[in-house]
């Protein structure tokens, strides 16, 4: 493209990031908040707000009393239920069935494992259900399209980065680099730089991880060398790779044997290790059958180990572990899911991605001061649209994160099932939608307003949370709940913030 | 230039496909586990389409661009052809 492989690299750099830009920063906040999505999802769904952890360490719980609890609230024609045991971030149990048809409908309940019985059903995606699945679909799921996209854009990222390294020669001063009393062009481009090199390893990582874990997805055809191109080639290749067995109902009534006695044998078999969930196909039938699924809760490595049962006896059907590249891939693939039990690697995760947030922001900051002048004197519009555009990205999806928090807390509890999480959903998108239209009918003084608005649903949502629920910072400190008080901590912080930048864009 | 962007992103995105099924192929055939060969074919995949995207990006003219593309495809068609 340019005269010289820099040239090139820059224009690469330039243009990829003005059109994906607010992609990757959707994905950046809300992947930066699926890190502690466990504790969001605390604040979000107070009857989940139960003693945490204890319950490991009395006994372990009894499978066979979590499915005698489950079976009244399994329809017949189930094709098949689990039940997700609580760990050390997510207090309760979780029991999920699917009904009949292709893909059938899920259906979910959650439990307090203490003392067996069902909670109040849920009143809101929480973060789990919002959250998560915008970072990796943007909740696009026609043929798959915000997967794509999401993919493209962790493509793009790569790019980025590569080319981002390959148009700087002084990386080594620019990590100490940040003049913030300078033109605003030169502390974004400062910021810009400071953060994508302090972070560009994590970064890097990230977008790659990001893309290695949906292999099947990105290459739909990755099966046709070595398996060829039929119909069940796809499959074969699963369940090579991933594990699976399969065998049809009988037709018949069968037994559930004992769920405890096999998760013994399946201890037995992982050295100690202990299952995560387990899952009944075909409940109720002759040929019905368990699956027992290992935790890797103290593994970087999400270990494909299952273990499958015969419903009736408990005997051992089939084994499987995944071989050394499959474990590869589980182990990048953990790298990005961060499920293992580690704090400080946590908050280290959570500052990389807001560094990623931070950085995106900025250089967009940078392409909109550099270009601001010449667009006015040649009457363009591409920096009021690019302006927009990122104010509604950056502040927008924050603001709206806020709206859909504070929804959740104003709704009433009593509202039907599913009801309130539509709502909060709804909520969300017309906050975006909003900001958006602010953005580009104010232009630059949008981000002044968003962010004064942003420091005010913080502190209503902290206040609501307290009216609501009663939780209030000094009894959820006092009492050791650190998922709500971290949560309320840090709309806290995000006030602070929101009020800091509105003063000090009032006075410049 | 939209030559340029479609080479680097179709035919980047076309010819790693390629590969990672021609490469697995090979792989499966030279004694490697075949799910493993897939999964691990697959991973370099993503590295593989950044290298080809950015070098698309600064190759001096699209005709070259193109040529290589073909050139690349034809070879990968041919390994997959000899060790199916």
């Amino acid at each position: 493209m340019g005269d010289t492989f820099t040239k090139s690299m820059a224009l690469l750099h330039t243009w990829v990031g003005v059109i994906i830009g607010s992609v990757l920063f959707a994905m950046f906040w809300f992947g930066t908040l699926s890190v502690f999505a466990s504790e969001i999802d605390r604040w979000m769904l107070p009857q989940t707000r139960i003693v945490p952890a204890i319950a490991h360490a009395t006994a372990p719980l009894s499978l066979d009393r979590l499915a005698a609890l489950a079976a009244p609230q399994i329809p017949k024609e189930a094709k098949q239920w689990r039940i997700d045991l609580p760990t050390a971030r997510n207090p309760t149990a979780e029991l999920t069935w699917r009904t009949a048809g292709a893909g059938g409908d899920e259906h979910a309940r959650l439990i307090d494992p203490v003392t067996y019985s069902l909670l109040a059903p849920q009143q809101s995606h929480g973060a789990t259900g919002f959250f998560v699945p915008f970072h990796y679909m943007l909740h696009i799921a026609w043929l798959d399209l915000g997967k794509w996209l999401a993919g493209l854009a962790a493509m793009a990222m790569l790019a980025l980065l590569v080319s981002g390294v390959v148009i700087h020669k002084k990386i080594f001063i620019q990590l100490f680099t940040f003049r913030p009393h300078k033109r605003l062009q030169r502390s974004a481009l400062d910021l810009h730089n400071l953060t994508g090199v302090v972070a560009l390893p994590f970064h890097f990582m990230i977008a790659l991880s990001g893309l290695v874990i949906f292999i099947t997805i990105y290459f739909p055809q990755l099966h046709a060398g070595a398996y060829g191109t039929d119909a069940r080639a796809k499959a074969a290749f699963m369940a090579d790779a991933y594990g699976k067995y399969a065998r049809k109902p009988a037709g018949a009534p069968g037994p559930l044997a004992s769920l405890d006695a096999m998760r013994a044998t399946a201890q037995q078999q992982w050295g100690g290790g202990q299952p995560y969930f387990v899952r009944v196909f075909h409940p109720g039938d002759a040929n019905s059958y368990v699956e027992l699924r290992r935790s890797y809760a103290n593994d970087v490595t999400m270990n494909l180990d299952q273990v499958y049962f015969d419903a009736a006896t408990g005997k051992v059907l089939a084994r499987f572990e995944a071989g050394p590249v499959m474990t590869a891939q589980r182990f990048i693939s953990g790298l990005h899911f961060i499920r293992f039990d580690h704090a400080l690697l946590r908050w280290l995760y959570f500052a990389g991605g807001l560094a990623g947030c931070v950085m995106i922001c900025t250089g967009f900051l940078f392409w909109i001061e550099a270009r601001r002048a010449q667009h006015a004197k040649k009457g363009l519009a591409g920096v009021r649209v690019v302006e927009g555009l990122t104010i509604g990205s950056v502040t927008g999806i924050v603001l709206a994160t806020q709206v859909f928090m504070v929804a959740n807390r104003l709704l009433p509890a009593d509202g039907q099932h599913g009801e309130n999480a539509a709502l909060e959903v709804q909520a969300f998108y017309g906050a975006w939608a909003l900001s958006f239209a602010h953005a580009w009918w104010r232009g630059r003084t949008a981000w002044r307003g968003q962010a004064g608005a942003i420091a005010a649903l913080a502190v209503l949502a902290v206040a609501l949370n307290w009216a609501s629920t009663g939780d209030h910072l000094y009894r959820t400190l006092a009492q050791g709940r650190y998922a709500v008080a971290g949560v309320d901590l840090m709309l806290v912080g995000v006030a602070l913030a929101g009020a800091y930048i509105a003063r000090r864009l009032r006075t410049s | 230039m939209a030559l340029r962007i479609a080479g680097a992103i179709a035919g980047g995105y076309a010819l790693t496909a390629l590969a990672v099924a021609a490469c697995s192929a090979a792989l499966a055939s030279a004694g490697m586990a075949r799910a493993e060969a897939v999964a691990l074919c697959a991973m370099l995949g993503f590295v593989l389409f950044l290298v080809l995207v950015l070098w698309a990006c600064s190759v001096r003219s699209v005709g070259r661009l193109y040529l290589a593309l073909a050139g690349g495809a034809m070879l990968l068609a041919a390994l997959w052809w000899t060790v199916a």
